[in-house]
């Protein structure tokens, strides 16, 4: 008996050490660790902190990104969600509601809506994902500036302040929602029928649509999902911000889809799980803020995040090989 | 591509293949052609020498990215460093143009760079095995980055002479455009030419039959970064100096482009000249969406839903037989 759990738990051990979440939180903390060396203030833990509470925001934008990679798609429309939530928000406070909930519901309610059309797209018109999204992020990209211009408007929500601001217990309401979020995602991700039939889906979609997988509407809630997630990311940015701007969401697109993949989702699909893209989110954030240690100019900046990204991606991000 | 034309037979199949590869794209060439007559109704200026030289070279860089962009997606790969490539190659080019190396080492540069930035992009997808969006996404930091070190701030000089050849009242443009598709022909008959549609239409296949899958898939990167910095060159002479942004809406653009001209997202389907029709109709949409007065913004509202209609309505059509 004995010999039988320690086998068990021995493989489990190796299983769990091998796994790719768990790799990409050993890289995080690898370098948390160096880093904390070599720079004083880094290790702190009131700057750990506040790199999780930034990590919170690509978290959320990767959440839906992550589903709607599984199930075999890609959304490149996410920044210009995020932009969207952020800039309307502001647009949508009106007095009769105090406390502010029942506009970020408005706001969430429309880039779900977003999202739904994007799924709209993919799934009944039959565009690739990839032109859907690039599509419907050039169509929202030209709205936000006739909407909103060039001007930055400022957010007089006070949830949302609450959101970007409060530290309940010493922990940022963000990281707070973030965690949240995350139980929810992985819940729904890998325990309902709906989790699995993402997998399925992002598999084999013929395979799946034969076996009464109900293809359509799938792809509808998946892209829907990632609409909401990404608009909840512009609710949470624009509060920890203060102010909505055309381009607050410009980040998260290549953050969104590196976090999904240096968590050891899949880009084809069917592959993968949120456990992964949480650190992957994190270390995205350690590597941002180590570039903006070293104090270079815009050009080395960028050039620095992409390699760093490239090299990170060799250590975690490959795809099996053909043959 | 299902049958192998035995070396005897070959010429005779020529012509019948060519055909059978029109048929895909002969309801692109017929809008197409509709659009050109419209806007040569509406636009009269078309038919004389300098309104058609102003018309290819508007067109130019654009056929480039998408014949850039297609000759990936026809190995199946993709590319989302487009923009940052021309953007590079632009620079480039207005900053050593005018300089001591001259025109011809200015060329040599762009030529090195884009054919350097492909081929190690290709490595990078193909030999170390990682996915091309997210490669490509990465990429596109890095050389847009490079491009913000060579020139901050938009700047840079084109000698006036190459200005007036290559952006003046001549052909030069449509003759170039000639000479590419050449070349592209020429290109296909080679042996990695060859293998191009086999590698990304059925890779495994293809790599058991012999077929050199990972360096047709190389060379096509190569040769997509030597056709992005060389838009980047010849938008670089029209501007007449470089900026480091310049290229940005080209990604978007290259793949519309391929895509309206029926090349797939897997691999191994379409042709280029379904890609250079896709990039005529998206040229001339903008074209006449400035003429007709649309604001860049609006510009921007109606290209986004003209891409998705232009690809979901052929597909909606095939879907219910």
């Amino acid at each position: 008996m004995t010999a039988w759990n320690d086998s068990t738990g021995g493989i489990r051990a190796s299983a769990i050490l091998k796994s790719r979440p768990f790799l990409t939180l050993a890289i995080v903390a690898a370098v948390w660790i160096a880093a904390s060396f070599v720079s004083r203030g880094f290790g702190a833990y009131g700057h750990l902190r506040y790199l999780v509470e930034l990590g919170a925001v690509i978290g959320l934008v990767a959440a839906g990104q992550t589903f709607v990679v599984i199930a075999g798609g890609i959304d490149l429309s996410v920044a210009a969600i995020v932009t969207v939530s952020a800039i309307s928000l502001p647009l949508l406070s009106w007095q009769a509601d105090p406390t502010g909930l029942v506009s970020i519901l408005a706001v969430l309610a429309l880039t779900t809506i977003i999202g739904v059309v994007n799924g709209l797209g993919v799934a009944l018109l039959r565009v690739h994902p990839m032109i859907m999204t690039l599509a419907m992020a050039t169509f929202l990209q030209g709205l936000l500036i006739i909407i909103a211009g060039g001007s930055a408007v400022t957010a007089e929500n006070p949830l949302v302040h609450w959101l970007g601001n409060a530290r309940p217990a010493g922990v940022p309401a963000g990281i707070i929602l973030w965690v949240a979020v995350s139980a929810i995602v992985l819940t729904v991700m890998h325990a309902t029928p709906f989790g699995a039939r993402i997998f399925a889906m992002g598999a084999n979609p013929l395979a799946a649509s034969l076996s009464g997988v109900p293809v359509t509407s799938t792809t509808l809630a998946v892209y829907g999902i990632s609409g909401f997630t990404a608009g909840l990311a512009g609710v949470l940015v624009l509060g920890m911000n203060g102010q909505g701007y055309v381009g607050i969401g410009d980040p998260y697109l290549l953050a969104s889809i590196a976090a999904v993949v240096l968590g050891g989702t899949s880009i084809l699909g069917g592959l993968g799980t949120y456990a992964g893209t949480i650190p992957g989110a994190v270390l995205l954030v350690t590597i941002t803020a180590l570039i903006t240690v070293v104090n270079a100019s815009p050009g080395w900046r960028s050039i620095l995040f992409g390699s760093l990204i490239l090299g990170l991606l060799l250590l975690s991000g490959r795809e099996q090989a053909r043959r | 591509m299902s049958m192998v034309p035995s070396a005897k037979s070959a010429g005779a199949l020529y012509w019948p293949v060519q055909a059978r590869r029109n048929i895909g794209v002969r309801s692109l060439f017929l809008v197409v052609l509709a659009f050109l007559v419209a806007y040569g109704v509406l636009f009269p200026g078309l038919f004389t020498a300098s309104g058609f030289a102003k018309f290819t070279q508007s067109w130019f860089p654009l056929a480039l990215v998408a014949m850039a962009q297609a000759i990936l997606m026809l190995t199946g790969g993709i590319s989302l460093a487009i923009g940052a490539t021309v953007s590079l190659g632009a620079v480039i080019a207005a900053t050593t143009m005018a300089g001591p190396l001259g025109v011809a080492g200015g060329v040599a540069i762009v030529v090195l760079a884009g054919l350097g930035i492909g081929a190690a992009t290709g490595f990078i997808v193909v030999k170390l095995r990682l996915p091309a969006i997210v490669v490509t996404l990465a990429g596109s930091f890095i050389i847009g980055g490079a491009a913000l070190l060579i020139l901050p701030r938009p700047g840079g000089a084109i000698p006036a002479w190459l200005s007036d050849l290559l952006a003046g009242d001549t052909p030069a443009a449509f003759v170039l455009l000639v000479v590419i598709v050449l070349l592209w022909k020429l290109y296909l008959a080679t042996p990695l030419g060859l293998s191009l549609y086999a590698a990304g239409e059925n890779p495994v296949g293809a790599y058991r039959s012999g077929v050199p899958v990972d360096a047709a898939r190389v060379a096509a990167y190569a040769i997509s970064g030597l056709l992005s910095t060389g838009a980047g060159l010849f938008v670089a002479a029209q501007t007449g100096s470089g900026d480091p942004v310049i290229g940005t809406a080209f990604t978007l653009n290259s793949i519309a482009a391929a895509v309206l001209g029926g090349i797939g997202f897997l691999g191994g389907q379409g042709t280029m000249r379904g890609a250079l029709a896709g990039s005529l109709l998206l040229s001339l949409m903008i074209s006449v969406m400035f003429f007709l007065g649309f604001t860049p913004v609006a510009q921007y509202v109606a290209q986004g839903l003209i891409i998705i209609g232009a690809v979901a309505i052929p597909q909606f059509r095939k879907v219910q037989p």
